[in-house]
């Protein structure tokens, strides 16, 4: 019984980490159809930010805090500058040459990345205030991983919240489903796909810096995660923000209790599950199927 | 007549020219190494390691008369491109040796060029025991690290000696070098002690960003002890996410870790999360209290300069004992003939900063053990160090 909650906390942890990267990817699909592989590089920008800031202030209390916000706003401001002078210019085109302008950015910020911070492996640790763990039914939480369980949820409803019932949410709304009649009607659709680029980027750069104190910091976790993010995203329906939520919890709890059941397959199930989900639902779990 | 003269002058110094260019010219070792991505923690030290072998070499005039030279190249810690510019290296840029590739998955795969072309390739990292085994042994490849079987049974012959364990789980990466590590130290651990039970085994993938769901599963099954192949950033990852979960507390830190994290770069990146007390192997201790012999001494020293890096790396010893052993080679060969020197390289013994070495004439491998260690806190560093490394024999551990 422990075991069992164990195994679902865990698994709860897991997707809620998940979540918190890929709402940004999906928001941003959903919103301005454009896929985003650099998503990732964001998230480990946002990461390598946190890591500099926490450096910086190293004796100073609260000092993770602050370095994750500050973290997430540079990577927003990082990701308002790319949409705002060169992906804007690729809305009219081919899909592909999104695709090899986000591919590119991959490259670039890796390098960049590399560049300033080196190959060596980083880590920060878990901020004082979130030290311990409580034990429940036989299992130990971490209150840090509580801490995420929580905001996964929170800014999920936030998000949520704004879209359907604030006015720029209600613009957004209407440039994802006709951008030219937005912009006839006198709107200023540019402004709104900067913001939503923006927000997208602060999320990753924010889930980058919250992943610190549990994930060492390496190159290349940037390509590790987007394929993870983009699973989630694809079983719960491309564009779908709940759907993305929704993948998240089904991909924490299918490894983790694929990892009791079947401990020499664990990854196995998550990526059985994917293609079981595409086939019976090509569109995904709460996707629409594209006409 | 005068111009005949001339052109034949010409002629014959054309002919003579490149040769005797060749003559001065560089001995060339080509070098693939991951330097992009994530196994670019350590392709970078290693290759630092081999350069610093080169510079010292070249400082005392060279081999034969000729100076060394290392040709960097990235592989991305990828089989197929480790192939692509091992090819590259040898038919482009004509290398004399080759030496190189950090993963199990590359060094089989640039095995496979150096039989090809009949050149000698001394892979310094892998350690997977296929790159030698039989079916896959050819002249030209020789291996400098320790391998699965040794890392899995010094594991276990630890891990032995603590009597009141009787429940034992693993957990590794799921390819080659995990599973066959593990492997080793399950078949070890049963000779040893029968009465001990595997009760649990765990194979997160290699560049696992979430262990959570794997340690609650393992702490499930109760084990006393753990023996584990995780390293590098995963182990980073592993131990910051597993002590809040209370998983050292409930082994009582009794892990034992043959994934090279008692090397300094692990211990730094950790810092104070480091999980005290539990034990681990390097290929070099590089902070060395007790008994420090005076090359590694001064090795270490060139490491940190050459690195701009304030502790070094506990990986760089294997670049360097690659070049090490080919320089050797060419010197007893005496000529850098792929088919002379590979001949020279059987029974061959170099010395290295940690140590002689000797590579054996009939597995090719160098018999290469590795300190080991419980990691303890040390006053004068800011994170966990090898408590009186201890060097274990391949000779001994090995069989």
């Amino acid at each position: 019984m422990a075991l069992l909650f164990g195994q679902f906390v865990g698994g709860l942890t897991t997707a809620m980490f998940l979540f918190l990267i890929a709402s940004g990817l999906s928001l941003v699909f959903g919103v301005m159809r454009v896929l985003n592989f650099a998503h990732g590089s964001f998230y480990m920008v946002g990461a390598y930010l946190a890591w500099q800031v926490v450096q910086w202030l190293a004796p100073m209390a609260g000092s993770f805090w602050v370095a994750a916000l500050a973290a997430a706003l540079g990577v927003a401001l990082l990701g308002g500058l790319a949409e705002r002078f060169l992906l804007r210019h690729l809305y009219g085109r081919e899909e592909l040459y999104q695709l090899l302008f986000t591919y590119a950015l991959v490259l670039i910020l890796g390098d960049v990345a590399k560049a300033i911070w080196g190959t060596q492996q980083l880590s920060v640790s878990r901020p004082a205030i979130l030290d311990g763990g409580v034990d429940l039914l036989g299992t130990t939480l971490p209150f840090y991983n509580l801490f995420i369980v929580l905001l996964g949820p929170a800014i999920a409803i936030a998000v949520w919240l704004g879209l359907t019932r604030t006015p720029v949410g209600r613009m957004v709304r209407a440039a994802a489903l006709d951008r030219e009649m937005l912009g006839a009607l006198g709107a200023n659709v540019g402004a709104i796909y900067t913001g939503m680029f923006m927000l997208s980027s602060f999320l990753a750069g924010l889930s980058g810096a919250l992943v610190t104190p549990i994930e060492s910091i390496v190159p290349g976790m940037d390509v590790e995660i987007i394929v993870e993010a983009f699973i989630v995203v694809v079983i719960g329906g491309m564009g779908s923000f709940w759907g993305t939520f929704l993948g998240s919890v089904i991909y924490g709890q299918v490894l983790s209790f694929g990892i009791l059941v079947f401990p020499s397959f664990s990854i196995f199930s998550v990526f059985a599950l994917m293609a079981v989900i595409l086939i019976v639902r090509p569109w995904g779990l709460l996707g629409r199927p594209i006409r | 007549m005068i111009r005949r003269l001339m052109l034949s002058a010409i002629f014959v110094t054309a002919g003579v020219l490149p040769f005797a260019a060749s003559a001065a010219d560089t001995i060339k070792i080509g070098f693939p190494m991951p330097l992009s991505g994530p196994a670019a923690v350590y392709g970078v030290p290693v290759t630092k390691g081999a350069e610093i072998a080169v510079a010292e070499i070249n400082a005392n005039g060279g081999v034969l008369g000729r100076k060394l030279e290392i040709l960097s190249r990235d592989s991305k810690a990828n089989a197929d491109e480790a192939v692509r510019v091992a090819r590259e290296l040898v038919l482009k840029d004509n290398v004399d040796f080759l030496s190189g590739t950090l993963t199990s998955a590359e060094a089989p795969a640039v095995s496979t060029i150096a039989k090809e072309n009949k050149i000698v390739f001394v892979a310094p990292v892998a350690k997977s025991t296929q790159l030698t085994a039989p079916a896959n042994l050819h002249p030209y490849i020789f291996r400098i690290s320790s391998n699965t079987d040794i890392e899995g049974r010094s594991g276990a012959s630890i891990m032995a000696k603590w009597t009141d364990v009787k429940r034992v789980a693993t957990i590794a990466p799921d390819y080659a070098y995990g599973r066959d590590g593990a492997g080793a130290f399950v078949a070890r651990m049963k000779k040893l002690r029968p009465d001990i039970e595997i009760v649990d085994q765990q194979w997160p993938k290699l560049g696992q960003s979430d262990f959570t769901a794997f340690i609650t599963a393992q702490m499930g099954a109760k084990p006393d002890a753990v023996y584990c192949d995780v390293f590098g950033g995963d182990f980073v990852t592993l131990a910051k996410q597993a002590a809040p979960l209370g998983y050292f507390k409930a082994i009582a830190n009794r892990l034992v870790d043959g994934g090279e994290v008692g090397a300094v770069d692990e211990a730094q990146a950790l810092g104070a999360d480091y999980p005290y007390g539990i034990w681990s192997d390097a290929y070099d201790p590089v902070i060395w209290p007790v008994g420090e012999p005076p090359e590694h001494k001064k090795f270490v020293e060139q490491l940190k300069t050459g690195m701009k890096s304030e502790y070094g790396s506990g990986w760089a010893i294997q670049g360097y004992s690659a070049i090490v052993a080919i320089a050797d080679g060419i010197k007893k060969a005496g000529s850098t003939d792929s088919d002379k020197v590979s001949k020279a390289l059987l029974g061959l013994t170099f010395d290295t900063p940690v140590g002689k070495r000797t590579i054996n004439a009939t597995t090719h491998e160098t018999e290469s053990g590795e300190f080991w260690g419980q990691m303890v806190k040390d006053d004068h560093y800011p994170f966990a160090t090898i408590k009186d490394p201890k060097y274990y024999d391949a000779t001994v551990y090995g069989n």
